[in-house]
């Protein structure tokens, strides 16, 4: 550690030493730099005499004196974000006041990389930016979302139509079988934690962390896609970087915004499923192929079938989105502000589900003098989760209602809900799926809080200082009660009986402090440096407790203070640290050729003392082809830049202490004792992914044309990996970096802006191709995931050579027109099918996905449509081992595709025959496989913004209206109700599965936005 | 704000927040472990010893839910009534090596091992504890150890011996012949019965019920020779046992399936009542299997036989509830396990009235059927306690068969049935009248899936 002190404190003064100039005495020139709009000074503004290294800035009054030296009369003034202008002093000007306007072209937009901020057109990694008007009219929840199609690499899975639910984000690719495969989110230069806080599984469906960040403070989003993007973030940066910028008040006078948006919610589709008759026909059928006597079994047509309930009608409504917004901003020379308030309510689909989320934020700089400057944010989000048990509960709302039995009613003659022990309640493994969204209650509460405050000192000509401290605070409460009248609380005696409760806790923070250096130099004007030094250190404290009781004296007593039995409770603690070193090192000459080199060294608690600490360099390279001189001719391009990177990044994040060989607490009849937990191995670190990137940036016409395209190759290896071994050995796995991932890709991006005129059309098109492929494994073992598979083993499986997502089954060849048993492919010819015969039968990975928008605008109206797609992707109907269960469970309801079963010989079709207690023809196979392509109208919006002389009249800057609609149309074969689900949320080895997963939800929605 | 307090600023602030840095740098990275044990300290002094030993008793509950699976879901006693497809592979007779049930077991049994060796190989490491509690504490990791892999080879057929807590020998390891290991159970067998107490506490029924003791021994090598064939030895032990009168019948059934440590009993694995030290709604919690969740019911054919008058108060085994009774569902459900507010939670593994049996069965195969040291007497002693007609055999044939019966009305769902049949070689004969989807297969389960995936020394059995 005191070597890097020394380091440190050595580069310190060296750059102390680089800045000490010599002066000359010439010719003053003076001015004042000025906003164009509002004409408010700007601070801090780069002037420059063109074809020297002399310059200045601005102060605080945006004033500025330069000498002028006799024979040079070009002066450049550049600031971030500002239309660079050269303006001819001439030989006698002796005052200049310059008017800047914000820059129009997107090559000058300011990018957030890393820990500092550059123009788009310096940039040599590969980086997406998406701004926030490309998200506006979506009514997303989190931001996670609004990435959705919008940027090239990045893939964005919505894993159910849960309001608040999970997201799984993978940039280019899966890297990692164990460890998390969820970039690394910053907001605000604060790494935020992301996925599910609360610890209770509910049903694959999580809770999502970041959907307690509203997308309307939002200002700008980038995703670090390459090693020369993200290697400053090292052990994090793997699975790529999202930096999240918000807004922040401008030097002007005060805006006032107001935002309604109302709308309504409904699935994208509902299964179809049978109708009592044709339910009783088919268990009649099964139970008579099983040699028995359906009569006696209580199947009587004509009988059993006089109810006809659609469950999924009785379970879901129509929900109602509403989002309230009212934000300030504005400032003075010396303090500027962002501030807002923001409600937002989404009334689910399902019974009784509903998500509110509360949020205010406060964005502040306040600018001492020319030297010193302090920032700070704080974002506040509550969140009130009312929750219904979702997918993979076997008393789960929608799973339920699916496979509820159509000849049973959720009420009474008199409107009662029927409850266990009533006699006309569905049994178990049945039951009433309208009293388990009605009469439970989960909540989830959440509390986020992000705040941070910064410290920028100038301590010389162009190097600066930046001290940050920051923290991310989340909490989560689970208040749960499971009455006697369900399922759980009511059947279960040795979980309910007499209601069942649980009151949960959850608190996870991190606390942040970065130190950076920046230091940035022109020599010449043809030779620009950009260095930056720094340190980071990251503590993640986790707490969380649970208690859980029973026997409740009635239904009016709901929380366990009331509870007969207090039988569970618990609580841990856990923490986690990193400390980390970084620098940075650009340069370009003449604005040419670029070259960039970065290294992070990050020392992580996960690992022991012989691996403590990693290493992540990156070196980048640019060459802007359209400054060279045999370019100059080609008018029409703009901008033509080649980039390469190669570098390397890590991943960190498993579990702590899993290098000890350790023994856990253990029980025996109330006693306590300690019992094997955990192989040592001394030498686990870090995954390390090499990447190697090419692009391509190119605008033309007048920037009207704008294309960026990438190649990459990336390869992990030493993947962080729970090794599974014989239990033989006392234990099941152990902890190692076994086995390597590598993911290959096409990225292509392409914006025009096809008319400008009163009329305007302008496109964003993307497409990404993402190649996985799992290239070594431990002892090039198959690994088994997903779920148990029927007679197979399991429906997914990790092989070397195949992508991660792999499914895994029989191969279902049809069904034998003479029996209507299913056929299977015998692999291994031994005449008979066992679980020898598995092999892969498609992967979850889509052979390519993108997005196209085109945005039209003609005098005040505005229209945006937003396709996203996914191609090549398979997706198992899970759901249909139950649902087209070919008779090996009666007790449940089946799909209409059962209505073409097999009956009688000769019959040719792909529904085996129906045989009650029969497992064979209901095997895990690829019947259940099927192609989960997709073309999916995500979004149209229609907006009107009124006419200015109208509103001048209410004293109105600006006023919109507008409407849209998300979800609306789909274009898919996949025959079950949406292709874009995935049950095991943020699962790798085992997405795409739809197993009673609540799918899409449509929205419909109308909002207005006033400005004052 | 003036150049000086800038200068101020850089002066004092800047290096405060670097060393500040720096300073919590050795918190942020080395955190101690929370609510775990380093290896290394776990044998190591006299406090070490009750932990490891809870610890070894714990991985041979492991065994308790399983041996039930395998001893009683495997053959005719049930039928399959739910989701799961483990149970359901049990209950239609199609147990595949992807049963996670296998495993379970499998698990347990090395689980157990795996603590045993390890108390073995650590014990001279141990300071400050006398030879006599070492040697305690290493009898009843050599009991454990012996019934997890006497349960293995039954089960299993051959399996690995592991005699070490080595990861790399134990990592590829082939099958040894299950003669090889029952040598091995037989000798820790007779080591823990030299080293073991008759009781730890003469006033706690519970301590003396739950841990291993010399009766416990007894009756584990009154059924390993019982399984052997060794009718005279399986007689002395059995004898032994009854003899001693550490135990005695409960004078009710009802209290066998209701109470925890009863006088009968002579070994069983513990949970703890009202509290979480249960399995609860896991695949492995009995009651959640069988009460709870009814994945499996009794089998048509297992009703009649005990609700036969002969079984008198035994029929308490199950219990029949018409709301139940619809479709598949006969309405019966096997009630011999609790809820941890019903304290009967624990599973027995020894108990008087298996002593009884197999005494009677090893008289019977000695010919010894009537008079007071004849299997009748002892038959007989159950059935009075039951309530039951008192038997009447007068040949080998006829005790071996009311013997066989009597086992199901008395041990029902404590882990026989499947290990009774196929030492008397009726495994087939009975299971291909009860299932058409029988197989000989079926005599051994499957090894695991998992373990033939990971070790490839290992063979599957034959058929799967």
């Amino acid at each position: 550690m005191n070597k890097n002190i020394t380091f440190l404190s050595g580069t310190l003064v060296l750059i102390f030493f680089c800045s000490l100039e010599l002066m000359a005495q010439l010719r003053p020139v003076r001015g004042k730099v000025t906003l164009a709009g509002d004409g408010n000074p700007i601070p801090g503004v780069s002037i420059l005499l063109k074809g020297s290294g002399t310059g200045t800035t601005t102060d605080l009054e945006g004033n500025y004196t330069l000498d002028v030296p006799p024979g040079a009369n070009v002066i450049v003034y550049s600031f971030i974000g500002l239309e660079t202008q050269e303006i001819n002093v001439g030989q006698g000007r002796s005052t200049v006041n310059v008017i800047m306007e914000e820059s129009k072209m997107e090559l000058s937009q300011v990018v957030v990389t890393g820990y500092h901020e550059l123009q788009r057109r310096d940039i040599i990694g590969s980086i997406s930016s998406i701004r926030s008007d490309k998200f506006k009219d979506l009514p997303v929840s989190g931001f996670d979302q609004a990435l959705q199609g919008q940027a090239a690499g990045v893939q964005v899975t919505q894993s159910s139509g849960t309001p608040g639910g999970g997201i799984a984000i993978r940039i280019r690719g899966n890297t990692s079988i164990s460890a998390s495969n969820r970039p690394l989110f910053i907001v605000d230069g604060t790494p935020v934690f992301d996925g599910s806080i609360t610890g209770r599984d509910f049903g694959g469906q999580n809770d999502n962390s970041l959907a307690v960040v509203n997308p309307n403070d939002i200002a700008n989003i980038e995703v670090l896609k390459d090693a020369s993007a993200k290697a400053i973030y090292g052990s994090r940066g793997a699975n790529g970087v999202v930096i999240i910028t918000t807004k922040r008040g401008k030097n002007n006078k005060t805006t006032i915004t107001a935002d309604v948006q109302r709308g309504i919610v409904e699935l994208v589709g509902r299964p179809r499923l049978m109708n009592s008759s044709q339910l009783v026909e088919l268990q009649r059928e099964a139970v008579l192929a099983a040699g028995k006597n359906p009569d006696e079994m209580g199947l009587i047509a004509g009988v059993t079938d006089l109810v006809d309930t659609d469950w999924i009608s009785e379970v879901l409504r129509r929900g109602i989105l509403q989002q309230y917004q009212l934000s300030a901003s504005g400032g003075t020379e010396k303090t500027r502000f962002y501030f807002s308030g923001n409600v937002r309510d989404e009334e689910g689909v399902q019974l009784n589900s509903r998500f509110t989320r509360y949020t205010g934020a406060l964005n502040l700089d306040h600018t001492v003098n020319h030297r010193l400057k302090f920032g700070a944010n704080i974002n506040v989000s509550l969140t009130d989760n009312d929750r219904v048990k979702g997918d993979n509960f076997l008393d789960g709302v929608y799973s339920g209602a699916i496979k509820s039995l159509p000849y049973y009613s959720p009420y009474d003659e008199s409107g009662r809900l029927y409850v266990p022990n009533d006699p006309n309640y569905a049994e178990f493994p049945n039951f009433n799926p309208v009293a388990q969204a009605l009469l439970p209650r989960f909540k989830t509460y959440g509390l986020k809080i992000l705040a941070g405050a910064n410290m920028d000192v100038s301590l010389a000509k162009d190097l600066k200082l930046r001290s940050k401290v920051s923290m991310d605070y989340n909490n989560a409460e689970e208040d749960q009660y499971e009455p006697a009248t369900t399922a759980i609380g009511g059947y279960l005696e040795s979980v309910g009986g007499k209601g069942y409760g649980v009151y949960s806790s959850f608190t996870l923070y991190t606390l942040t402090n970065s130190n950076v250096l920046t230091y940035y130099k022109n020599v010449d004007e043809r030779h620009r440096f950009n260095v930056l030094l720094g340190n980071e250190i990251i503590h993640t404290q986790s707490r969380e407790s649970s208690v859980s009781g029973r026997m409740f004296p009635s239904v009016q007593f709901t929380y366990l203070n009331s509870a007969g039995i207090i039988d569970q409770g618990g609580s841990s603690y856990a923490q986690s640290g990193l400390v980390s070193f970084f620098g940075e090192l650009k340069y370009d000459f003449k604005d040419k050729y670029l070259i960039g080199g970065t290294i992070r060294t990050d020392g992580s608690s996960r690992f022991g003392k012989n691996r403590r600490f990693g290493y992540f360099p990156s070196l980048s390279g640019g060459w802007r082809i359209s400054e060279e001189p045999f370019l100059e001719g080609a008018r029409f391009v703009d901008d033509l830049k080649l980039r390469a990177s190669y570098g390397f990044t890590g991943n960190e994040r498993i579990g702590s202490f899993q290098y000890l060989g350790t023994w856990a607490a253990a029980v025996y009849n109330g006693n306590t004792g300690v019992g094997p937990n955990r192989l040592p191995n001394s030498n686990l670190q870090w995954e390390r992914t090499n990447e190697a990137n090419v692009g391509i940036d190119v605008a033309l016409f007048d920037n009207r044309l704008r294309v960026t395209a990438d190649v990459y190759r990336n390869l992990t290896d030493k993947l962080l990996y729970a090794e599974p071994i014989p239990l033989t050995t006392g234990y099941g796995s152990i902890q190692g970096n076994i086995g390597s991932v590598s993911n290959k890709g096409i990225e292509l991006s392409i914006s025009s802006d096809n008319f400008t005129g009163d009329l305007k059309w302008s496109t964003d098109f993307n497409i990404t191709q993402n190649i996985n492929k799992v290239e070594t494994l431990a002892n090039s073992d198959t690994l088994y995931r997903g779920y148990s598979g029927s007679g197979v083993g399991s429906t997914n499986a990790v092989l070397e050579g195949q992508p991660l997502g792999t499914f895994w089954g029989l191969n279902f060849l049809g069904v034998d027109p003479a029996t209507g048993d299913a056929l299977y492919e015998d692999v291994n010819g031994d005449g008979r099918i066992s679980t020898k015969d598995g092999q892969v039968i498609g992967n979850a990975q889509p052979k390519f996905y993108g997005g196209l928008t085109n945005r039209f605008s003609y005098k005040g109206f505005d229209l945006s449509v937003f396709f996203h797609f996914m191609y090549g992707n398979k997706v198992l109907n899970f759901t249909n081992t139950a649902l087209v269960n070919t008779g090996e469970d009666i007790d449940n309801n089946q799909s209409v595709i059962a209505l073409r079963r097999w009956k009688k010989e000769g019959d040719i079709t792909d529904v085996p025959r129906y045989e009650m207690g029969n497992t064979y023809n209901n095997y895990h196979s690829s019947r259940f496989l099927e192609d989960g392509s997709f073309l999916r109208l995500k979004n149209v919006a229609l907006g009107y913004n009124l006419p200015a002389h109208w509103l001048s009249k209410i004293k109105l800057q600006s006023a919109r209206v507008f409407v849209s609609g998300t979800n609306l149309w789909t274009l898919t074969r996949y025959s079950g109700v949406d292709p874009e689900v995935s049950t095991l949320d943020g699962s790798t080895t085992a997405q795409g599965i739809d197993f009673y997963t609540l799918p899409q939800v449509k929205t419909i929605q109308g909002g207005f936005t006033l400005t004052f | 704000m003036s150049e000086s307090i800038m200068k101020e600023i850089i002066k004092k602030i800047l290096p405060a927040v670097v060393l500040l840095s720096f300073g919590s740098c050795r918190e942020v990275l080395e955190p101690p472990p929370v609510d775990l044990l380093v290896d290394d300290l776990v044998l190591r002094g006299p406090d070490d010893m009750e932990p490891v030993r809870i610890g070894l008793y714990n991985a041979v509950r492991g065994l308790g839910s399983t041996t039930v699976f395998a001893g009683d879901f495997t053959p005719d006693f049930i039928q399959n009534n739910g989701t799961f497809t483990d149970f359901n592979e049990l209950g239609t007779k199609s147990i595949t090596p992807a049963n996670s049930l296998t495993r379970t077991l499998w698990g347990a049994v090395y689980n157990t091992v795996y603590i045993a060796n390890f108390i073995e190989e650590n014990l001279d490491e141990l300071s400050r504890v006398s030879q006599a509690e070492k040697d305690d504490l290493l009898a009843q990791a050599r009991f454990c150890r012996a019934y997890a892999y006497f349960i293995a080879v039954h089960t299993f057929g051959d399996v690995p011996k592991v005699v070490n807590t080595d990861v790399q020998t134990n990592r590829n390891i082939a099958r040894a012949p299950k003669s090889e290991i029952l040598t091995w159970v037989k000798e820790d067998y007779e080591a823990a019965l030299t080293l073991l107490p008759e009781r730890w506490d003469p006033d706690n029924a519970t301590l003396n019920k739950q841990f291993a003791t010399k009766n416990a021994v007894r009756a584990a090598l009154a059924r390993y020779h019982l399984y052997e064939g060794d009718w005279q030895s399986a007689e002395e032990m059995a004898n032994a046992v009854i003899n001693n009168r550490l135990q005695s019948l409960d004078s009710s059934y009802v209290t066998v399936i209701s109470t925890e440590f009863d006088s009968e009993s002579i070994f069983e694995l513990a949970y703890a009542n009202s509290s979480s030290d249960d399995p609860g709604t896991s695949t492995t919690g009995l009651n959640n299997i069988l009460v709870g969740r009814r994945e499996v019911i009794p089998s048509n054919s297992y009703v009649q036989e005990i609700v036969n008058v002969n079984a008198g108060t035994r029929r308490a085994t199950i219990t029949f509830n018409t709301s139940n009774q619809q479709g598949r569902d006969n309405g019966w459900t096997v009630t011999k396990y609790g809820t941890p507010d019903q304290g009967n939670n624990n599973i027995s593994v020894f108990r008087l009235a298996e002593m009884y049996l197999i005494r009677a069965e090893a008289r019977a195969q000695l010919n010894r059927i009537t008079g007071t040291s004849g299997a009748l007497a002892d038959v007989n002693v159950l059935r009075r306690r039951a309530k039951a007609p008192l038997a009447a055999f007068a040949t080998q044939a006829a005790a071996l068969s009311t013997i066989e019966t009597e086992r199901l009305y008395e041990l029902s769902f404590e882990g026989h049935r499947w290990f009774d049949l196929k030492r008397t070689g009726r495994i087939n004969a009975v299971m291909t009248i009860f299932s058409s989807r029988w197989n000989e297969k079926y005599n051994l389960w499957p090894i695991p899936q998992a373990e033939i995936q990971t070790n490839r020394l290992l063979v599957q059995n034959t058929g799967y």
